[in-house]
């Protein structure tokens, strides 16, 4: 049953997708213009990318958001699966406001976190750093990851592991043979997100962050009062791909899996 | 039994937020001055040899405006030891009492500053900051464009330039400069006079082809703008672009503005601060520092270290003559939020 919708609704999807994505194009394509004063189009040219490649700074922010970002992601992968499974058991109702209150940081505003967890540092005498930064983007991507998998664990249901137990599987062989492989590619895709919010995060880091603890957004942010310039263009570039592919991995694996719902999108 | 299997992930999480706590504190032994100031701000070489010459380590952190680094400091210093706010923002921090006095026993090459850069309303007696690098906000041309002599304020109203003009996207900056037209403080608290400047402002809309700080040099660079109220260090880096592009201090005279070293209350290296900001006062690194990072230079023995070309530059090298004409912007208290009122009104164009 085909249904023809109105040519209306077309103009208005194409005109849609122009304001989202020529902003973003534009920053692409100005990353291979051939001029420093990003005005006209001078001709094609890599040599953004390269100085890039070249620059203390930016290898600098770039090791401090990878670290960042690989830490706080292997501990809120961590304890948001940890998460998810012990508070599967709880009943419907604790269930409920549980659910909520580990969403919440996902819907919370980015500055009211960043701003609360600076508070929190300075009642604490937390030095801010690296570690304060790390923190931080554990408290929020291990939200992330419960989200997805609990979702994972919901779609699954209890006959299987209920099953393994009938025919004599010792609980941690159920987990470690039934459950476990199970909910792998939602922990992966959990992770994969995690990551991808930690690396393009700014408002959150940017308050807790301390000396030596400059990430990537928040030295393009740095740099952008001095002029855009065309390396930037390029570093945002890059961001961008990198993010594109983790999301889209993440989503792969997300519907991986038999008997799940094709399509199902991301709670992001 | 199922619990065990969590109780191990469980136990391995708290093993890796104990390895996350401990990243923070290895850092090596070697004693470290943070600082905190406006990207590249220095010469990356002044900076190295800095390192190898104490035997420290210098880390060097961004923020992108004044608000920001208040904000970062007011919370609680942050573990910075150095920063570099402008002229107001160091007013404000001495009202909030948030910067160390400066033991100048530790600087005695602050004696190099040129005199008219010392003891500056802001901060008198220097007992908080240093100037690190000024400049003068007046006007800059096309001369492809502008073939008229310009050396006063009123050449913006000249209707020849309609839909050309560029101001800067800055409330003191702008209803300053109609204050100065008129003769008066760029920091008049009187209010008949501001708004005979917000008038003539208004009467100025129909020209302004944009309110803009952040991306006012590109503007001029591609001859988008004609005319337009720029910073002398934003003209110099305009014209090595565009030749073409010309700067003057009207006769009316301008703003002037800093930025500037202090240390934020607290430091935990403060001697180092002093002993950094010492060295870089010195007369042949500080050559060596504003000729990279081209800005001008307030130390006055440097000059005789400077390129030719530099030392020749007049948009970076402002005389005595000029900068007499100039004036700091002062604290208007209360009258801030008529400024801010009659902003709004200029932006939203009514």
């Amino acid at each position: 049953m085909k249904r023809k919708s109105h040519p209306l609704l077309g103009i208005h999807s194409v005109l849609m997708m122009i304001f989202i994505y020529v902003p973003i194009l534009l920053i692409i394509i100005y990353s291979f213009n051939n001029t420093r004063l990003s005005g006209d189009w001078e001709g094609f040219t890599f040599d953004w990318y390269a100085s890039l490649m070249t620059d203390d700074h930016v290898l600098e922010a770039l090791m401090n958001s990878l670290t960042v970002g690989i830490v706080s992601t292997i501990v809120a992968t961590l304890l948001g699966t940890v998460g998810a499974l012990s508070l599967r058991g709880l009943g419907r109702r604790w269930k409920g406001s549980m659910n909520g209150l580990m969403y919440l940081p996902v819907i919370i505003p980015d500055i009211i976190m960043g701003l609360s967890l600076l508070v929190l540092f300075n009642q604490m005498h937390v030095p801010l750093g690296k570690a304060t930064v790390i923190i931080a983007h554990i408290t929020f991507s291990m939200s992330y990851v419960y989200v997805v998998v609990t979702a994972r664990l919901a779609g699954m249901g209890k006959q299987l592991e209920e099953a393994a137990a009938d025919l004599g599987a010792t609980p941690w062989q159920t987990f470690r043979h039934v459950t476990w492989p199970q909910i792998f590619p939602g922990v992966i895709s959990g992770a994969l997100i995690a990551f991808t919010m930690s690396l393009d995060d700014f408002m959150v880091s940017f308050f807790v962050a301390g000396p030596s603890s400059t990430t990537l957004p928040i030295y393009i942010y740095g740099q952008v009062k001095r002029g855009i310039s065309p390396e930037i263009n390029a570093l945002c570039t890059l961001l961008i791909v990198v993010s594109v592919v983790l999301i889209l991995l993440a989503q792969f694996f997300l519907n991986r899996g038999k008997g799940q719902k094709k399509h199902k999108m991301l709670p992001i | 039994m199922k619990r065990k299997g969590i109780a191990g992930l469980v136990l391995a999480g708290a093993l890796a937020l104990v390895s996350v706590a401990s990243l923070g504190g290895c850092s090596s032994s070697k004693e470290t001055l943070h600082i905190y100031s406006w990207a590249d701000n220095f010469d990356e070489q002044v900076l190295k040899d800095f390192e190898s010459k104490f035997n420290v380590k210098v880390t060097y952190d961004n923020y992108a405006n004044n608000e920001d680094l208040l904000a970062k400091i007011k919370a609680g210093g942050g573990g910075y030891d150095l920063i570099q706010p402008s002229d107001y923002m160091v007013r404000t921090m001495i009202e909030n009492n948030l910067l160390e006095p400066l033991d100048k026993n530790n600087i005695p090459n602050f004696e190099n500053i040129q005199e008219s850069l010392k003891n500056p309303d802001f901060d008198p007696g220097n007992k908080y900051s240093i100037v690190y690098t000024s400049g003068v906000t007046g006007i800059a041309y096309n001369k492809k464009y502008v073939k008229d002599t310009i050396d006063s304020w009123e050449d913006l109203w000249d209707p020849k330039y309609k839909g050309k003009v560029l101001l800067l996207d800055d409330n003191r900056e702008v209803i300053g400069m109609a204050l100065k037209k008129q003769g008066h403080s760029n920091s008049s608290q009187d209010e008949g006079e501001i708004k005979s400047a917000v008038d003539d402002l208004k009467k100025l809309l129909p020209s302004v082809l944009a309110f803009d700080t952040d991306t006012i040099k590109q503007k001029m660079i591609q001859e988008e703008g004609w005319i337009g109220t720029v910073w002398s260090g934003d003209a110099a880096f305009i014209s090595k672009d565009n030749p073409d592009v010309e700067y003057v201090v009207p006769k009316e005279g301008g703003t002037i503005f800093s930025d500037n070293y202090a240390i934020p209350k607290g430091a935990e290296h403060k001697e180092l601060a002093e002993k950094f900001i010492n060295y870089m006062l010195d007369p042949q690194v500080s050559a060596k520092n504003y000729e990279s990072i081209g800005y001008s230079d307030p130390n006055a023995k440097a000059m005789e270290f400077h390129s030719e070309e530099y030392r020749n530059n007049h948009m970076i090298n402002l005389s005595e003559e000029e900068l007499g004409r100039t004036e700091w912007l002062g604290d208007v208290k209360d009258t801030l939020q008529l400024y801010d009122r009659y902003w709004t009104e200029l932006k939203s164009g009514r």
